[in-house]
């Protein structure tokens, strides 16, 4: 029985929210991540990209003065990006069809919906290291090949479950995390 | 040869040369762990959630006293309840998140926030108080059903008018 291991992950978690951000440091710690800087907002994260070398960022959607979606097309396409190829989760409340693809059209690797557990944390942080994709350049986006193929991973298939479901709460209206892994995926 | 029109990048592979597996990564064992130190965190969850109905309350005052207001506080009142909504689920409060969903969806949809709008913050508010309050974990069985079904009437008259 084993895992990944995240020690030498650097991750960054950005959301305005001091408690959120508590809690998500805690999983993170909790799974073995030594290295958790955090940020209130997107202006106050792009400025750490500066001096610290993200492998994983973990942005929520509403902050100000610059919101997740407004970071992630900064990381992406700014001009002095320090980090364009970032993997980014996009936290949030928001669930409904149209922000999902939003936040993909934007350039996110992965999208949790709140509220979060652990495995499901675990989950993305999982699917980003098992699923690498290419990146693709148009003349309107930069990111993540959105078509999710399988590319290059050739390690042993070792998922068992999905582990993704959203702790008990997660209210209708918007969609689960299964139905957005589906309009991900599809 | 690639279309200049959409040009694939291989990014570099950072990832895979941090990440090893080992017998010392997360297992279930530790995702387990994981979950338990969130369960941990259920008395200062508590402690915040109550800070945040507390700004819930003093917004709704002043939308109730201040109509010509109404409209600017519906933002701050937006942002709190998204909180709620984000974090019940999570400390095992779904009932919070049910409520904090509702009244996200009653802020976003009303296009101006008249007494019987403010009337149905009121009724979220007390709802979110008596979860904290009587200890209402989970969804909180019947009684949580009733309540969500209550609120999501209310709502619904709200928004379709």
């Amino acid at each position: 029985m084993g895992g990944y291991n995240l020690d030498r992950l650097n991750f960054l978690v950005v959301d305005d929210n001091k408690h959120m951000r508590a809690l998500v440091k805690t999983i993170l710690h909790a799974l073995g991540a030594k290295n958790v800087l955090e940020a209130a907002d997107g202006a106050d994260a792009f400025k750490e990209l500066r001096h610290y070398p993200a492998d994983i960022i973990i942005c929520d959607w509403n902050m100000s003065p610059l919101d997740g979606l407004d970071f992630v097309r900064l990381v992406r396409t700014g001009k002095d990006s320090p980090n364009p190829f970032a993997a980014i989760i996009m936290l949030t409340g928001h669930t409904e069809m149209h922000r999902v693809i939003e936040a993909r059209d934007a350039g996110v690797h992965e999208f949790l919906a709140k509220p979060i557990s652990a495995k499901a944390l675990y989950s993305r942080i999982r699917s980003i290291v098992e699923k690498p994709r290419p990146f693709v350049r148009t003349a309107t986006y930069f990111g993540p090949d959105r078509r999710r193929k399988q590319t290059d991973f050739k390690g042993k298939e070792r998922r068992k479950s999905d582990g993704d479901r959203s702790p008990d709460g997660a209210e209708g209206g918007g969609l689960s995390q299964a139905e957005i892994e589906a309009l991900l995926n599809g | 040869m690639q279309d200049k029109a959409c040009e694939f990048i291989t990014p570099p592979d950072t990832l895979h040369k941090k990440v090893s597996y080992s017998a010392t990564g997360v297992d279930a064992a530790m995702l387990e762990k994981a979950e338990q130190v969130i369960a941990g965190l259920r008395g200062s969850y508590l402690e915040w959630v109550v800070e945040d109905i507390d700004k819930l309350q003093a917004l709704y005052d002043r939308a109730r006293s201040e109509p010509g207001q109404r409209q600017e506080l519906v933002k701050d009142l937006f942002c709190v309840a998204h909180d709620i909504k984000g974090q019940g689920g999570s400390f095992g409060y779904g009932l919070m998140t049910s409520i904090g969903y509702h009244l996200c969806q009653l802020l976003e949809s009303v296009d101006e926030l008249d007494d019987a709008g403010i009337d149905a913050i009121g009724l979220h508010l007390d709802a979110m108080r008596l979860v904290i309050n009587q200890g209402m974990e989970g969804s909180g069985g019947t009684a949580g059903a009733n309540m969500v079904d209550g609120l999501q009437a209310v709502v619904g008259k709200l928004t379709q008018r």
